[in-house]
This record gives C-alpha cells, structure tokens and sequence, in this order.
C-alpha cells in the first residue's frame, strides 16, 4: 500500500506538487493521470527517495521507502526506461540488478520470458532497442526483485495497442495476487484501459479521484449515445420522460444512463441499433486540465460540485 | 476511495537483509569494465604497458646497459596513470550522463554507501593494475640482465614501492573525488588532465625555474611537486631536500586541494542533489 499525505514540493517559488494525499490499495491498479508537467514524476520520485519532499510523508506497506532495507525486493521501480546505460545490453542491465538485489541469474530469464525479449535481442545494447522494447526490459527491471508493490512511471509510452494490452493484463494479474501497483499516464484512454482507480492530477493538485465509474458519474450527469431506427419519434418519446435529447450525429444525446435509456426503448418497443454510455465527463474534465496548464493566463477551471471524491479547485 | 483491502496494508521487511556492502563494490566493479567504452580503456593501457615493457628492454639491448628493478617498475607505472583514471571518472560520471543515478539510488537509498562501494572499487583498480604491471617489470628486469648477460640490479625497496602505490592510488582517487564535484564528464576529464599533467609539466616547470615565489608557492598548490622530495629526496629539479615539517605541510595542502577537498564536497553534493 501506498500513503501519501499532504505531499508538497516547493522548487523556488515554483510548487510543482501541492498538498497531495491519495492512497494506492493493494489489490487495484491505481492510475495516475494528468497533462505533462503536472507533477506526476516528480511525486513518483518522492515516494522513492530521490527527491527530497518539501512538506509531507509518503510510506509504502507503513515504512519510508529509504527505510526499506534492499527496497527493490519490495518496491519495483521504474521511473524512466531510457535511464539506464545505452551502451549495456538488456541482459548486463538485469544481470547487474539481480546481482545488486541477490538474485540468481536464472530470474534474469525468467523475467526476460515474462516481458518476451528473445534472448537475441537481449544480448543487443539498449541503444539499439525501441521504445517498446525498452519499456519491456523497465517492466523486467521493475519485477526483478518480485515486490509487493509497482510505481511505474508512464509505463505504456511507447507502446502499440497489442502492448497496452499485454501491459494491462499483466498488471491485472498482478494486482489479483495481492500486488499494489501505481502507475502515472499523460493519456486518458492508456488509463482507462488499465486502471481500476484514477487520480486526476493538474497544476500539482489532485482535481479528481475514484474509479471510474464513480468519476464518470460526477456532477450525477450521465450521457447516453443511442441510435434508435427512427431517431425522431424515440427522441420525442424521450423527451415525454423528461430526459434532455439532443441530436448528436446519426444518433442522439440523452442526458440519462445507457440503463433509462434502454428501459424506454423496451417499454416504447423502439428498435435501437447503437446504445452506449458517452465518457465525455472525464474527457472534458481531463481536456480542462490539459487546455489550463497549456495556456497560462486562460480563465481557471470552474470547479465543479463536490460530488463523490472530488475536491476541485480552481486556480493552483 | 470506495476499496476493501485483500492483502495486508503493511509490508513485513524484516527477513530482507541490506545489501551487504561487498556486493555493492562487486556491483561498482562490474559497472566498470562492462561496458565498451571500459573494456577498450583497460585494453589501450594495456597495450601501453606491454609498448613501454617492449621500448624498455629494446633499449637495454640496443645501449647493452643494465636497467634495475626501480627504474623498471617506474616505467611500467607510467601508462597505468596515463588513462586509469578516465574510468575513476566515469564510474561516477556516466551515472549522471547515462541518468542511471535512478536506478542505482533506488537500489540504494543511502547514497554514502554507494559512493564509498564506488571508491573501494576504484582502489582495486589502482592496486591490481599496479601490482601487474610491478610483475611485468620484475619479469623485465630478470629478462633485460640475461639479454646482455649481466646480473639483475634489484634496487626497488618497500619504500619505493609504498610511495608509487600511493602516487598510484592518489591520481586515480582525485580523478574520482573531481567527477564527485563536477558530475560532468568533460569538464571532469579536463579539469583532471590539466591538474595532473598539462599544469605541472608545461607551465609550472618554467615558473618553478625562474621565479623564488613559485620555488615558494607551487609545493603547495601542485601534488607532483609535493611529492618528489619524499620520493626522491630532491626537489623537481633534481637539489636535494630535507622532508621536515614544511614538505608534510605541502604535501597536506595540495592533497587538500585535489583530493580531499573535492571528495567531501563532492560527496556531499551527491548525497544533497536531486536526482533526476
């Protein structure tokens, strides 16, 4: 598990991350999701020691991170793939982990196997691997010393859809057996795939947090897309419910869950062709905090009702 | 957050022991000759130090003149001190190009340890090159008196061996204690070669010559300078020198300056930076 309470990190007069506490449960995939520069790494970096806090604690499993002796076997890190010698091959690069951590040689094939290196491309020097590969050997790196918990700086970067997907089941999996894994990502969609719970960070501040049924549910505004055969007479007999409709495309926008709208469809007996929940509430909240960092003097965004785990606020 | 837990919220780290602190030099060692770039500066002063055996005993047979054991042993040193310490550099600089600090101090969070493991394995290095290349010039000397049939001159005492030890030792350790303080590679390795060789022999020798204040001053400032009275008993230019109490002074003052003084700042500076 990990706890981060009231976490400040003033750089200058620059605070990058601003009173942050969340906790990381073991068990669920927890993403950590915000613009570039919102603070995501830097707050990674504290929890394992590099980076000195300002203000607050972090412990993981009740323990300071540098108070773990041999933390590895504990804690998998990895804060950036690229951060490792270029000129070393995949392989030297674990085998000089697995020494450090007491490792038998034998767990640097067992973890090349688990993130499919061949042993050919283990033996190429890292300068020459892409960046999924290089993410691959990270998530080798960070499993080595089989910790009980993952922090996994945008692990997905770089990776094609066929990899997000091995990376979330592997994750999942792991998350299944007892393991509490952390992982941050600038791409909402990458998230949404592989988490369970979301923190929505911007500007340094948590903005959001929950799983993301309850963020979608946030502010209690659910839209539902729903393509009827004829769009005309369902969209009447929606408003006759009281739900608001719009036109949207092919089809239409009801301010209402999948569920309502389904229910009238049924006892209307109108044919649909498409019915699904529209996640625009975290998309626009995220695309607010992304269009807030990019341009500096825009208008702050408006904060929204606190609903359930929302604390937003509008300028950091 | 709306979660039950299904595992313990606390991590039981008693079982785990720390990293013993021989692993961690093992790990420093290993970091230094794994890579290309190590492998080829270990090779090129290799090859130096069998060029300077070669050159050596080509002159022994060419002036059929004996050359002893101490004379021998300084030759062979000389490559060692010529590109050894680029890797006392690069074991702490390439961590910081190479950016894998974060790994390295997230292995290891008391970061002490590991500047101390990289230390102990930069001194291995200065010994066991050193005592290699010291056999090779035994094995010159006996070779060199049977070329031209005469008997090998066996002048290199404990004290010779002692003071090229720590010549050895002190290059290699102010080429660590500077990448320490700079954390740069270039700018360490110029700062290095111009302390350590480019200052002493190209500028300091004529300032020496001609002006009483440099006879005064340069003991001081420069570790060549320094150290030859105790290892010779003259001063660079060849007058002999009583060692009393000023030349410990001197030799004090420019260790300082080059090498304990860079290896607490820079010891600190590392313990203190963020990494990144």
């Amino acid at each position: 598990m990990i706890k981060v309470e009231g976490v400040t990190k003033v750089y200058g007069g620059f605070t990058a991350v601003d009173d942050v506490s969340f906790v990381c449960q073991p068990g669920r995939v927890t993403g950590f999701l915000g613009p570039n520069g919102a603070g995501k790494s830097t707050a990674m970096r504290m929890m394992v020691g590099l980076t000195p806090t300002t203000r607050g604690r972090i412990t993981i499993g009740g323990h300071a991170y540098t108070d773990i002796p041999n933390p590895a076997r504990h804690v998998g890190v990895l804060l950036d793939a690229s951060a490792q010698h270029k000129g070393r091959s995949g392989r030297e690069i674990l085998n000089l982990a697995a020494i450090t951590l007491g490792l038998p040689s034998s767990r640097v094939d067992e973890m090349l196997d688990l993130v499919s290196l061949s042993p050919k491309e283990s033996k190429r020097r890292l300068k020459n691997y892409s960046l999924g590969m290089m993410q691959r050997l990270g998530i080798a790196h960070a499993l080595l010393g089989d910790p009980e918990v993952l922090i996994l700086d945008e692990p997905a970067n770089g990776l094609d859809p066929a990899g997000i997907r091995w990376m979330r089941d592997l994750l999942k999996s792991y998350a299944d057996r007892g393991g509490t894994v952390l992982l941050s990502s600038h791409l909402l969609n990458e998230v949404e795939l592989i988490a369970d719970e979301i923190i929505l960070i911007g500007r340094g501040r948590i903005v959001a947090q929950g799983t993301k049924k309850e963020l979608l549910s946030r502010d209690g505004q659910e839209t539902a897309y729903v393509t009827a055969v004829d769009n005309a007479a369902f969209a009447a007999e929606l408003a006759r419910r009281g739900f608001p409709v719009e036109i949207a495309g092919d089809g239409l926008a009801v301010g209402t869950s999948p569920l309502e709208v389904g229910r009238a469809a049924a006892e209307s007996q109108t044919v649909l062709t498409d019915l699904r929940s529209a996640s625009t509430g975290l998309e626009d909240l995220f695309l607010e905090l992304t269009a807030d960092t990019q341009r500096e003097s825009a208008v702050a965004v408006q904060p929204a009702p606190a609903t359930v785990g929302t604390s937003n606020e509008g300028v950091a | 957050m709306s979660t039950t837990a299904s595992a313990p919220l606390h991590i039981d780290t008693t079982p785990t022991a720390p990293i013993p602190f021989l692993r961690l030099v093992r790990v420093e060692w290993r970091k230094m000759i794994d890579t290309r770039g190590g492998r080829w500066l270990l090779a090129i002063t290799a090859a130096l130090v069998l060029l300077a055996f070669g050159l050596t005993l080509l002159v022994v047979g060419l002036d059929d003149a004996v050359v002893s054991a101490g004379v021998f042993a300084q030759v062979m040193a000389v490559p060692l001190s010529l590109l050894l310490p680029v890797l006392a550099i690069l074991i702490v600089t390439s961590e910081w190009s190479q950016r894998t600090t974060m790994v390295t101090f997230a292995f290891e969070p008391h970061r002490l340890r590991v500047v101390l493991a990289k230390l102990v394995a930069v001194v291995c290095l200065a010994l066991v090159t050193l005592v290699l290349a010291l056999a090779l010039g035994a094995l010159g000397t006996v070779v060199g008196a049977e070329m031209i049939g005469g008997e090998p001159i066996w002048d290199l005492g404990w004290n010779d061996v002692a003071w090229l030890t720590g010549l050895q030792l002190v290059y290699l350790v102010m080429g660590f204690a500077l990448a320490l303080l700079f954390l740069n590679t270039p700018s360490t390795v110029a700062v290095y070669y111009v302390a350590s060789l480019l200052l002493p022999y190209m500028v300091w020798g004529i300032l020496f010559s001609l002006f009483d204040w440099a006879q005064t001053l340069l003991p001081f400032l420069d570790i060549t300078y320094a150290v030859t009275p105790f290892q010779t008993g003259n001063d660079v230019m060849g007058q002999p020198v009583d060692t009393g109490f000023l030349e410990v002074l001197q030799l004090l003052s420019a260790l300082t300056i080059w090498v304990f003084g860079p290896l607490v700042l820079g010891t600190l500076r590392v313990l203190r930076s963020e990494v990144k």
